[in-house]
Protein backbone atom coordinates (compact mmCIF):
# COMPACT_ATOMS: atom_id res chain seq x y z
CA UNK A 1 0.00 0.00 0.00
CA UNK A 2 1.34 3.41 -0.98
CA UNK A 3 0.45 6.32 1.26
CA UNK A 4 1.15 10.07 1.21
CA UNK A 5 0.93 12.27 4.31
CA UNK A 6 0.06 15.97 4.41
CA UNK A 7 0.70 17.56 7.80
CA UNK A 8 2.38 20.86 8.61
CA UNK A 9 3.70 19.75 12.02
CA UNK A 10 7.03 18.02 11.50
CA UNK A 11 6.68 16.26 14.86
CA UNK A 12 3.32 14.72 13.96
CA UNK A 13 4.33 13.98 10.39
CA UNK A 14 7.45 12.09 11.43
CA UNK A 15 5.56 10.23 14.16
CA UNK A 16 2.92 9.11 11.70
CA UNK A 17 5.49 8.01 9.11
CA UNK A 18 7.31 5.92 11.75
CA UNK A 19 4.05 4.43 13.03
CA UNK A 20 2.86 3.41 9.57
CA UNK A 21 6.26 1.97 8.63
CA UNK A 22 6.20 -0.15 11.80
CA UNK A 23 3.09 -1.74 10.29
CA UNK A 24 4.57 -2.19 6.83
CA UNK A 25 2.71 0.69 5.25
CA UNK A 26 4.93 2.61 2.87
CA UNK A 27 4.84 6.41 3.02
CA UNK A 28 5.97 7.45 -0.46
CA UNK A 29 5.80 11.23 -0.06
CA UNK A 30 5.01 14.00 2.42
CA UNK A 31 3.74 17.54 2.02
CA UNK A 32 2.92 20.48 4.25
CA UNK A 33 0.02 22.25 2.56
CA UNK A 34 -2.95 21.89 0.21
CA UNK A 35 -1.13 22.54 -3.09
CA UNK A 36 1.56 20.11 -1.86
CA UNK A 37 -1.11 17.40 -1.51
CA UNK A 38 -2.25 17.87 -5.11
CA UNK A 39 1.36 17.84 -6.30
CA UNK A 40 2.41 14.62 -4.57
CA UNK A 41 -0.82 12.86 -5.49
CA UNK A 42 -0.18 13.78 -9.12
CA UNK A 43 3.47 12.73 -8.88
CA UNK A 44 3.29 9.53 -6.82
CA UNK A 45 -0.14 8.07 -7.61
CA UNK A 46 -0.66 6.79 -4.04
CA UNK A 47 -3.51 4.52 -2.89
CA UNK A 48 -4.28 6.71 0.10
CA UNK A 49 -3.72 10.32 1.14
CA UNK A 50 -3.76 11.07 4.88
CA UNK A 51 -4.23 14.78 5.46
CA UNK A 52 -4.74 17.32 8.23
CA UNK A 53 -7.69 19.75 8.03
CA UNK A 54 -5.87 22.92 9.11
CA UNK A 55 -2.95 23.64 6.84
CA UNK A 56 -0.95 26.71 5.86
CA UNK A 57 -1.37 29.41 4.71
CA UNK A 58 -4.78 30.23 6.20
CA UNK A 59 -4.99 27.42 8.81
CA UNK A 60 -8.72 27.00 8.32
CA UNK A 61 -10.19 24.14 6.31
CA UNK A 62 -7.83 23.86 3.33
CA UNK A 63 -7.12 20.22 4.16
CA UNK A 64 -10.75 19.34 3.44
CA UNK A 65 -10.81 21.43 0.29
CA UNK A 66 -7.53 19.98 -0.98
CA UNK A 67 -8.68 16.43 -0.20
CA UNK A 68 -11.94 16.99 -2.09
CA UNK A 69 -10.07 18.50 -5.03
CA UNK A 70 -7.56 15.61 -5.11
CA UNK A 71 -10.44 13.17 -5.04
CA UNK A 72 -12.17 14.97 -7.92
CA UNK A 73 -8.99 14.80 -10.01
CA UNK A 74 -8.20 11.20 -9.02
CA UNK A 75 -11.46 9.40 -8.18
CA UNK A 76 -9.56 6.19 -7.36
CA UNK A 77 -7.65 7.93 -4.53
CA UNK A 78 -8.73 7.04 -1.00
CA UNK A 79 -8.67 9.96 1.45
CA UNK A 80 -8.32 9.91 5.23
CA UNK A 81 -8.77 13.32 6.82
CA UNK A 82 -7.46 13.92 10.34
CA UNK A 83 -8.61 16.81 12.47
CA UNK A 84 -8.22 18.13 16.00
CA UNK A 85 -11.96 18.74 16.18
CA UNK A 86 -14.93 17.06 14.58
CA UNK A 87 -17.22 19.05 12.38
CA UNK A 88 -20.23 17.09 11.10
CA UNK A 89 -20.51 19.49 8.14
CA UNK A 90 -17.03 18.47 6.94
CA UNK A 91 -17.82 14.78 7.23
CA UNK A 92 -20.99 15.33 5.20
CA UNK A 93 -18.93 17.08 2.48
CA UNK A 94 -16.46 14.22 2.37
CA UNK A 95 -19.19 11.60 2.26
CA UNK A 96 -20.89 13.39 -0.60
CA UNK A 97 -17.71 12.91 -2.61
CA UNK A 98 -18.67 9.39 -3.60
CA UNK A 99 -18.97 5.98 -2.05
CA UNK A 100 -16.18 4.50 0.04
CA UNK A 101 -12.49 5.23 0.31
CA UNK A 102 -13.25 8.04 2.75
CA UNK A 103 -12.19 8.53 6.34
CA UNK A 104 -12.60 11.35 8.85
CA UNK A 105 -10.99 10.83 12.25
CA UNK A 106 -9.93 12.89 15.24
CA UNK A 107 -6.16 13.27 15.20
CA UNK A 108 -5.61 11.67 18.59
CA UNK A 109 -7.08 8.40 17.27
CA UNK A 110 -3.66 7.88 15.70
CA UNK A 111 -2.46 6.95 19.18
CA UNK A 112 -4.83 3.97 19.31
CA UNK A 113 -2.34 2.39 17.00
CA UNK A 114 -4.02 -0.88 16.02
CA UNK A 115 -7.46 0.67 15.51
CA UNK A 116 -5.86 3.45 13.47
CA UNK A 117 -3.86 1.09 11.27
CA UNK A 118 -7.01 -0.97 10.78
CA UNK A 119 -8.84 2.21 9.69
CA UNK A 120 -6.01 3.15 7.30
CA UNK A 121 -6.15 -0.27 5.64
CA UNK A 122 -9.94 -0.22 5.48
CA UNK A 123 -10.11 3.22 3.86
CA UNK A 124 -7.32 2.37 1.39
CA UNK A 125 -9.30 -0.74 0.43
CA UNK A 126 -12.34 1.41 -0.40
CA UNK A 127 -14.05 1.23 2.99
CA UNK A 128 -15.10 4.00 5.36
CA UNK A 129 -13.82 5.23 8.71
CA UNK A 130 -15.84 7.86 10.51
CA UNK A 131 -14.82 9.08 13.93
CA UNK A 132 -17.11 7.85 16.70
CA UNK A 133 -17.70 11.45 17.77
CA UNK A 134 -18.99 12.41 14.32
CA UNK A 135 -21.23 9.38 14.24
CA UNK A 136 -22.57 9.84 17.75
CA UNK A 137 -23.30 13.54 17.17
CA UNK A 138 -25.17 12.68 13.96
CA UNK A 139 -27.01 9.75 15.53
CA UNK A 140 -27.92 11.59 18.75
CA UNK A 141 -29.16 14.48 16.63
CA UNK A 142 -31.48 12.09 14.83
CA UNK A 143 -32.61 10.52 18.10
CA UNK A 144 -33.51 13.84 19.69
CA UNK A 145 -35.48 14.90 16.64
CA UNK A 146 -37.96 12.09 17.21
CA UNK A 147 -40.55 13.75 14.97
CA UNK A 148 -41.55 11.46 12.14
CA UNK A 149 -39.87 9.46 9.38
CA UNK A 150 -36.48 7.75 9.78
CA UNK A 151 -35.65 9.59 13.01
CA UNK A 152 -38.56 7.90 14.74
CA UNK A 153 -37.18 4.57 13.61
CA UNK A 154 -33.80 5.46 15.13
CA UNK A 155 -35.40 6.38 18.44
CA UNK A 156 -36.98 2.91 18.47
CA UNK A 157 -33.49 1.41 18.86
CA UNK A 158 -32.32 0.23 22.27
CA UNK A 159 -29.20 1.81 23.76
CA UNK A 160 -27.15 -1.29 22.87
CA UNK A 161 -28.45 -1.29 19.30
CA UNK A 162 -27.60 2.40 18.98
CA UNK A 163 -24.04 1.74 20.17
CA UNK A 164 -23.79 -1.05 17.63
CA UNK A 165 -25.11 1.23 14.88
CA UNK A 166 -22.51 3.86 15.78
CA UNK A 167 -19.77 1.27 15.51
CA UNK A 168 -21.10 -0.01 12.19
CA UNK A 169 -21.21 3.54 10.90
CA UNK A 170 -17.58 3.96 11.93
CA UNK A 171 -16.86 1.10 9.59
CA UNK A 172 -16.05 -1.57 12.19
CA UNK A 173 -16.35 -5.29 11.50
CA UNK A 174 -18.62 -7.52 13.58
CA UNK A 175 -15.59 -8.99 15.36
CA UNK A 176 -14.31 -5.48 16.21
CA UNK A 177 -17.75 -4.48 17.45
CA UNK A 178 -17.97 -7.59 19.66
CA UNK A 179 -14.54 -6.74 21.12
CA UNK A 180 -15.49 -3.12 21.72
CA UNK A 181 -18.82 -3.91 23.40
CA UNK A 182 -17.42 -6.99 25.17
CA UNK A 183 -20.18 -9.27 23.88
CA UNK A 184 -20.23 -12.40 21.74
CA UNK A 185 -20.22 -12.31 17.97
CA UNK A 186 -23.69 -13.88 18.02
CA UNK A 187 -25.03 -11.03 20.17
CA UNK A 188 -23.62 -8.45 17.71
CA UNK A 189 -25.25 -10.24 14.79
CA UNK A 190 -28.56 -10.23 16.63
CA UNK A 191 -28.28 -6.47 17.36
CA UNK A 192 -27.48 -5.81 13.73
CA UNK A 193 -30.41 -7.78 12.38
CA UNK A 194 -32.67 -5.91 14.85
CA UNK A 195 -31.27 -2.55 13.70
CA UNK A 196 -31.86 -3.35 10.06
CA UNK A 197 -35.38 -4.54 10.61
CA UNK A 198 -36.21 -1.45 12.73
CA UNK A 199 -34.59 0.89 10.18
CA UNK A 200 -36.16 -1.00 7.31
CA UNK A 201 -32.78 -1.51 5.62
CA UNK A 202 -31.99 -4.51 3.44
CA UNK A 203 -30.06 -7.11 5.45
CA UNK A 204 -26.98 -8.54 3.82
CA UNK A 205 -23.85 -10.35 4.93
CA UNK A 206 -21.66 -8.05 2.94
CA UNK A 207 -19.88 -5.75 5.43
CA UNK A 208 -19.15 -3.12 2.87
CA UNK A 209 -22.67 -2.79 1.55
CA UNK A 210 -23.98 -2.83 5.09
CA UNK A 211 -21.77 0.10 6.10
CA UNK A 212 -22.80 1.99 3.01
CA UNK A 213 -26.46 1.43 3.82
CA UNK A 214 -25.97 2.96 7.27
CA UNK A 215 -23.92 5.84 5.86
CA UNK A 216 -26.48 6.51 3.17
CA UNK A 217 -29.07 6.67 5.88
CA UNK A 218 -26.99 9.03 8.04
CA UNK A 219 -26.14 11.20 5.06
CA UNK A 220 -29.75 11.43 3.92
CA UNK A 221 -30.94 12.57 7.33
CA UNK A 222 -27.94 14.85 7.98
CA UNK A 223 -28.53 16.95 4.86
CA UNK B 1 -42.65 75.00 19.27
CA UNK B 2 -40.54 72.02 20.06
CA UNK B 3 -37.88 70.70 17.73
CA UNK B 4 -36.36 67.24 18.07
CA UNK B 5 -32.65 67.28 17.45
CA UNK B 6 -31.28 63.80 17.11
CA UNK B 7 -28.55 61.99 15.22
CA UNK B 8 -25.43 63.41 13.64
CA UNK B 9 -27.20 66.37 12.00
CA UNK B 10 -28.72 67.36 15.32
CA UNK B 11 -25.31 67.26 16.92
CA UNK B 12 -23.88 69.61 14.27
CA UNK B 13 -26.75 72.10 14.75
CA UNK B 14 -26.36 71.95 18.53
CA UNK B 15 -22.65 72.58 18.25
CA UNK B 16 -22.93 75.58 15.90
CA UNK B 17 -26.09 77.11 17.45
CA UNK B 18 -24.38 78.90 20.38
CA UNK B 19 -21.86 80.44 18.01
CA UNK B 20 -24.57 81.73 15.68
CA UNK B 21 -26.58 83.04 18.65
CA UNK B 22 -23.48 84.85 19.93
CA UNK B 23 -22.83 86.42 16.49
CA UNK B 24 -26.48 87.50 16.33
CA UNK B 25 -26.25 89.08 19.79
CA UNK B 26 -23.07 90.90 18.72
CA UNK B 27 -24.89 92.10 15.61
CA UNK B 28 -27.79 93.48 17.72
CA UNK B 29 -25.30 95.29 19.92
CA UNK B 30 -23.53 96.93 16.95
CA UNK B 31 -26.87 97.83 15.38
CA UNK B 32 -28.09 99.41 18.63
CA UNK B 33 -24.85 101.31 19.19
CA UNK B 34 -25.02 102.55 15.58
CA UNK B 35 -28.40 104.16 16.38
CA UNK B 36 -30.98 101.67 15.13
CA UNK B 37 -30.85 102.81 11.51
CA UNK B 38 -32.62 100.83 8.86
CA UNK B 39 -30.30 98.25 7.36
CA UNK B 40 -31.69 95.52 5.05
CA UNK B 41 -29.50 92.46 6.03
CA UNK B 42 -30.88 92.61 9.54
CA UNK B 43 -33.99 90.67 8.40
CA UNK B 44 -32.15 87.49 7.34
CA UNK B 45 -29.91 87.92 10.39
CA UNK B 46 -32.99 87.98 12.64
CA UNK B 47 -34.42 84.97 10.91
CA UNK B 48 -31.21 83.00 11.50
CA UNK B 49 -30.96 84.14 15.09
CA UNK B 50 -34.60 83.24 15.76
CA UNK B 51 -34.38 79.78 14.23
CA UNK B 52 -31.19 78.89 16.06
CA UNK B 53 -32.52 80.31 19.31
CA UNK B 54 -35.60 78.07 18.98
CA UNK B 55 -33.43 75.07 18.10
CA UNK B 56 -31.18 75.44 21.11
CA UNK B 57 -33.99 76.27 23.54
CA UNK B 58 -34.68 73.42 25.93
CA UNK B 59 -38.02 73.21 27.73
CA UNK B 60 -41.05 75.52 27.67
CA UNK B 61 -39.52 78.21 29.94
CA UNK B 62 -36.57 78.87 27.66
CA UNK B 63 -38.79 78.73 24.60
CA UNK B 64 -41.10 81.30 26.18
CA UNK B 65 -38.20 83.67 26.81
CA UNK B 66 -36.86 83.23 23.32
CA UNK B 67 -40.29 83.88 21.82
CA UNK B 68 -40.78 86.96 24.04
CA UNK B 69 -37.39 88.35 23.08
CA UNK B 70 -38.09 87.77 19.38
CA UNK B 71 -41.50 89.48 19.70
CA UNK B 72 -40.09 92.53 21.48
CA UNK B 73 -37.26 92.87 19.01
CA UNK B 74 -39.68 92.78 16.07
CA UNK B 75 -41.90 95.38 17.73
CA UNK B 76 -38.92 97.65 18.33
CA UNK B 77 -37.65 97.25 14.80
CA UNK B 78 -40.95 98.09 13.10
CA UNK B 79 -40.75 101.53 14.82
CA UNK B 80 -37.15 101.94 13.66
CA UNK B 81 -36.44 104.43 16.44
CA UNK B 82 -35.08 104.31 19.94
CA UNK B 83 -36.88 101.80 22.08
CA UNK B 84 -36.15 101.52 25.80
CA UNK B 85 -36.77 97.75 25.98
CA UNK B 86 -33.80 97.11 23.68
CA UNK B 87 -31.24 97.02 26.50
CA UNK B 88 -33.13 94.68 28.89
CA UNK B 89 -33.88 92.47 25.93
CA UNK B 90 -30.21 92.25 25.08
CA UNK B 91 -29.55 91.41 28.74
CA UNK B 92 -32.09 88.62 28.74
CA UNK B 93 -30.72 87.32 25.44
CA UNK B 94 -27.19 87.23 26.82
CA UNK B 95 -28.35 85.73 30.13
CA UNK B 96 -30.01 82.92 28.20
CA UNK B 97 -27.31 82.60 25.57
CA UNK B 98 -24.20 82.65 27.76
CA UNK B 99 -25.01 79.48 29.77
CA UNK B 100 -25.90 77.81 26.50
CA UNK B 101 -22.51 78.78 25.13
CA UNK B 102 -20.85 77.10 28.11
CA UNK B 103 -23.14 74.03 28.30
CA UNK B 104 -22.98 73.78 24.51
CA UNK B 105 -19.25 73.44 24.70
CA UNK B 106 -19.52 70.94 27.54
CA UNK B 107 -22.08 68.98 25.58
CA UNK B 108 -19.82 69.03 22.59
CA UNK B 109 -16.95 67.74 24.69
CA UNK B 110 -19.16 65.02 26.14
CA UNK B 111 -20.31 64.00 22.69
CA UNK B 112 -16.76 63.80 21.46
CA UNK B 113 -15.87 61.76 24.53
CA UNK B 114 -18.78 59.37 23.95
CA UNK B 115 -17.77 58.99 20.30
CA UNK B 116 -14.20 58.31 21.30
CA UNK B 117 -15.17 55.83 24.03
CA UNK B 118 -17.55 53.93 21.72
CA UNK B 119 -14.83 53.74 19.09
CA UNK B 120 -12.10 52.59 21.49
CA UNK B 121 -14.38 50.10 23.25
CA UNK B 122 -15.30 48.60 19.91
CA UNK B 123 -11.64 48.50 18.99
CA UNK B 124 -10.82 46.83 22.31
CA UNK B 125 -13.51 44.18 21.75
CA UNK B 126 -12.26 43.53 18.22
CA UNK B 127 -8.72 43.20 19.52
CA UNK B 128 -9.95 40.87 22.25
CA UNK B 129 -11.82 38.68 19.76
CA UNK B 130 -8.81 38.54 17.46
CA UNK B 131 -6.57 37.71 20.44
CA UNK B 132 -8.91 34.90 21.51
CA UNK B 133 -8.73 33.47 18.02
CA UNK B 134 -4.97 33.67 18.15
CA UNK B 135 -4.95 31.85 21.50
CA UNK B 136 -7.24 29.21 20.06
CA UNK B 137 -4.88 28.78 17.10
CA UNK B 138 -1.83 28.68 19.37
CA UNK B 139 -3.47 25.98 21.47
CA UNK B 140 -4.10 24.03 18.30
CA UNK B 141 -0.62 24.45 16.90
CA UNK B 142 1.28 24.30 20.17
CA UNK B 143 0.06 22.38 23.19
CA UNK B 144 -2.54 20.29 21.36
CA UNK B 145 -0.17 19.22 18.60
CA UNK B 146 2.51 18.30 21.15
CA UNK B 147 0.03 16.27 23.16
CA UNK B 148 -1.07 14.44 20.02
CA UNK B 149 2.59 13.70 19.20
CA UNK B 150 3.09 12.50 22.79
CA UNK B 151 0.03 10.24 22.76
CA UNK B 152 1.13 8.88 19.38
CA UNK B 153 4.52 7.90 20.83
CA UNK B 154 2.83 6.34 23.87
CA UNK B 155 0.54 4.44 21.51
CA UNK B 156 3.51 3.11 19.55
CA UNK B 157 5.25 2.06 22.77
CA UNK B 158 2.06 0.35 23.97
CA UNK B 159 1.88 -1.48 20.66
CA UNK B 160 5.52 -2.56 20.91
CA UNK B 161 5.19 -3.82 24.50
CA UNK B 162 1.92 -5.67 23.88
CA UNK B 163 3.58 -8.86 25.11
CA UNK B 164 4.25 -7.33 28.53
CA UNK B 165 0.80 -6.65 30.02
CA UNK B 166 2.07 -4.61 32.99
CA UNK B 167 4.10 -2.24 30.85
CA UNK B 168 1.47 -1.95 28.16
CA UNK B 169 -1.29 -1.27 30.74
CA UNK B 170 0.79 1.57 32.18
CA UNK B 171 1.43 2.95 28.72
CA UNK B 172 -2.26 2.71 27.86
CA UNK B 173 -3.14 4.70 30.98
CA UNK B 174 -0.59 7.35 30.07
CA UNK B 175 -1.99 7.52 26.53
CA UNK B 176 -5.54 7.84 27.87
CA UNK B 177 -4.43 10.68 30.16
CA UNK B 178 -2.90 12.46 27.19
CA UNK B 179 -6.15 11.93 25.24
CA UNK B 180 -8.16 13.38 28.13
CA UNK B 181 -5.91 16.48 28.13
CA UNK B 182 -6.39 16.83 24.35
CA UNK B 183 -10.17 16.60 24.81
CA UNK B 184 -10.12 19.26 27.53
CA UNK B 185 -8.07 21.60 25.36
CA UNK B 186 -10.49 21.03 22.50
CA UNK B 187 -13.48 21.90 24.68
CA UNK B 188 -11.64 25.01 25.89
CA UNK B 189 -10.94 26.10 22.32
CA UNK B 190 -14.54 25.44 21.31
CA UNK B 191 -15.78 27.55 24.24
CA UNK B 192 -13.75 30.51 22.95
CA UNK B 193 -15.22 30.17 19.48
CA UNK B 194 -15.95 27.08 17.43
CA UNK B 195 -13.32 26.53 14.70
CA UNK B 196 -15.98 26.36 12.00
CA UNK B 197 -16.94 29.98 12.81
CA UNK B 198 -13.43 31.23 12.06
CA UNK B 199 -13.07 28.88 9.09
CA UNK B 200 -16.37 29.30 7.30
CA UNK B 201 -18.23 32.18 8.92
CA UNK B 202 -21.49 32.66 10.77
CA UNK B 203 -23.86 30.87 8.43
CA UNK B 204 -21.83 27.63 8.37
CA UNK B 205 -21.32 27.76 12.14
CA UNK B 206 -25.06 28.22 12.75
CA UNK B 207 -25.84 25.38 10.36
CA UNK B 208 -23.44 23.17 12.29
CA UNK B 209 -25.14 24.19 15.55
CA UNK B 210 -28.52 23.34 14.09
CA UNK B 211 -27.24 19.88 13.12
CA UNK B 212 -25.97 19.26 16.63
CA UNK B 213 -29.05 20.34 18.59
CA UNK B 214 -31.14 17.60 17.06
CA UNK B 215 -34.10 19.96 16.69
CA UNK B 216 -35.62 20.75 13.35
CA UNK B 217 -34.08 24.14 12.58
CA UNK B 218 -34.95 26.27 9.59
CA UNK B 219 -32.16 28.68 8.70
CA UNK B 220 -32.68 31.81 6.61
CA UNK B 221 -29.41 33.63 6.06
CA UNK B 222 -28.65 36.48 3.70
CA UNK B 223 -25.25 37.85 4.61
CA UNK B 224 -23.09 39.13 1.81
CA UNK B 225 -20.21 40.18 4.07
CA UNK B 226 -18.50 38.87 7.17
CA UNK B 227 -18.83 41.01 10.30
CA UNK B 228 -15.84 41.63 12.59
CA UNK B 229 -14.82 38.68 14.81
CA UNK B 230 -16.35 40.32 17.91
CA UNK B 231 -19.77 40.72 16.22
CA UNK B 232 -19.56 37.26 14.65
CA UNK B 233 -18.84 35.59 17.98
CA UNK B 234 -21.62 37.51 19.77
CA UNK B 235 -24.12 36.59 17.03
CA UNK B 236 -22.99 32.95 17.21
CA UNK B 237 -23.53 32.76 20.95
CA UNK B 238 -26.99 34.40 20.65
CA UNK B 239 -28.03 31.56 18.34
CA UNK B 240 -26.22 28.87 20.37
CA UNK B 241 -27.75 29.92 23.70
CA UNK B 242 -31.24 30.34 22.23
CA UNK B 243 -31.20 26.95 20.49
CA UNK B 244 -29.80 25.25 23.61
CA UNK B 245 -32.59 26.78 25.69
CA UNK B 246 -35.19 25.71 23.15
CA UNK B 247 -33.85 22.14 23.03
CA UNK B 248 -33.68 21.99 26.83
CA UNK B 249 -37.28 23.00 27.40
CA UNK B 250 -38.89 21.28 24.43
CA UNK B 251 -36.81 18.69 22.59
CA UNK B 252 -39.48 18.06 20.00
CA UNK B 253 -39.97 21.66 19.05
CA UNK B 254 -39.11 23.38 15.80
CA UNK B 255 -37.03 26.52 15.53
CA UNK B 256 -36.28 29.22 12.98
CA UNK B 257 -33.08 31.22 12.73
CA UNK B 258 -32.78 34.39 10.66
CA UNK B 259 -29.57 36.24 9.89
CA UNK B 260 -30.01 39.48 7.96
CA UNK B 261 -28.10 42.67 7.41
CA UNK B 262 -29.89 45.95 7.10
CA UNK B 263 -28.66 49.53 7.33
CA UNK B 264 -25.22 48.60 8.68
CA UNK B 265 -26.66 46.34 11.38
CA UNK B 266 -26.68 42.57 11.73
CA UNK B 267 -30.07 41.15 12.75
CA UNK B 268 -30.17 37.80 14.50
CA UNK B 269 -33.55 36.29 15.23
CA UNK B 270 -34.16 32.90 16.82
CA UNK B 271 -37.76 31.75 17.17
CA UNK B 272 -38.87 28.49 18.69
CA UNK B 273 -42.34 27.08 19.04
CA UNK B 274 -41.78 25.57 22.48
CA UNK B 275 -43.58 26.26 25.76
CA UNK B 276 -42.45 29.94 26.05
CA UNK B 277 -42.34 31.63 29.44
CA UNK B 278 -38.57 32.11 29.36
CA UNK B 279 -37.14 34.33 32.11
CA UNK B 280 -35.26 37.22 30.42
CA UNK B 281 -33.31 37.80 33.66
CA UNK B 282 -32.00 34.22 33.73
CA UNK B 283 -28.23 33.85 33.73
CA UNK B 284 -27.99 32.64 30.11
CA UNK B 285 -30.03 35.47 28.63
CA UNK B 286 -28.37 38.05 30.89
CA UNK B 287 -24.97 36.90 29.67
CA UNK B 288 -26.14 37.26 26.08
CA UNK B 289 -27.52 40.74 26.77
CA UNK B 290 -24.17 41.83 28.21
CA UNK B 291 -22.33 40.40 25.22
CA UNK B 292 -24.65 42.20 22.77
CA UNK B 293 -24.80 45.51 24.67
CA UNK B 294 -21.00 45.65 24.92
CA UNK B 295 -21.10 45.98 21.12
CA UNK B 296 -23.75 48.75 21.31
CA UNK B 297 -26.34 46.24 20.22
CA UNK B 298 -29.76 45.41 21.59
CA UNK B 299 -31.27 42.14 22.70
CA UNK B 300 -34.97 41.55 23.02
CA UNK B 301 -36.68 38.45 24.37
CA UNK B 302 -40.38 37.79 23.89
CA UNK B 303 -41.64 34.60 25.42
CA UNK B 304 -45.41 34.42 25.93
CA UNK B 305 -46.31 31.12 27.71
CA UNK B 306 -47.79 28.56 25.37
CA UNK B 307 -46.67 30.37 22.21
CA UNK B 308 -42.88 30.07 22.06
CA UNK B 309 -39.79 32.19 22.50
CA UNK B 310 -38.28 34.78 20.24
CA UNK B 311 -34.82 36.19 20.82
CA UNK B 312 -33.85 39.14 18.65
CA UNK B 313 -30.45 40.79 18.59
CA UNK B 314 -29.40 43.85 16.60
CA UNK B 315 -25.65 44.29 16.31
CA UNK B 316 -24.15 47.40 14.68
CA UNK B 317 -21.43 46.34 12.24
CA UNK B 318 -20.22 49.69 10.98
CA UNK B 319 -20.59 48.47 7.39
Amino acid sequence: MRVVIVEDHALLREGMVALLQEHDIEVVAQAEDGPGLLRIVQGHKPDLAICDVRLPPTFTDEGIRAALEARRRHPELAVLVLSQYVEPAYSAELLQEGEGGIGYLLKERVSEVRTFVEAVRRVAAGGTALDREVVSSLVSGRVQQGADGPSQAISALTARERETLELIAQGRTNAAIARELVVTLGAVEKHISNIFSKLDLPTTDDDHRRVLAVLTYLRATAA
Amino acid sequence: MSVELTGRRGAVVRRTAPLVAALAALWILIWMLAGFHYFWPMWPMWAFAGIFALLIARGPLQQFFVAAVAFNVLWAMTGSHYYWAGWPMLGIGLALGAPRLITGRREQQLEERVDELSRTRRGALDVQATELRRIERDLHDGAQARLVALSMKLGRAEDRYAEQPEVSALLREAREDASAAIRELRELARGIAPPVLADRGLEAAVRSLADRTGMEVELHASLARRPTPAVEIAAYFVVAESLTNAAKHAANTRAEVRLDEHGGDLFVEVTDFGPGGADPSGSGLTGLRQRVEALDGQLQVTSPPGVGTQVEAVLPCGW
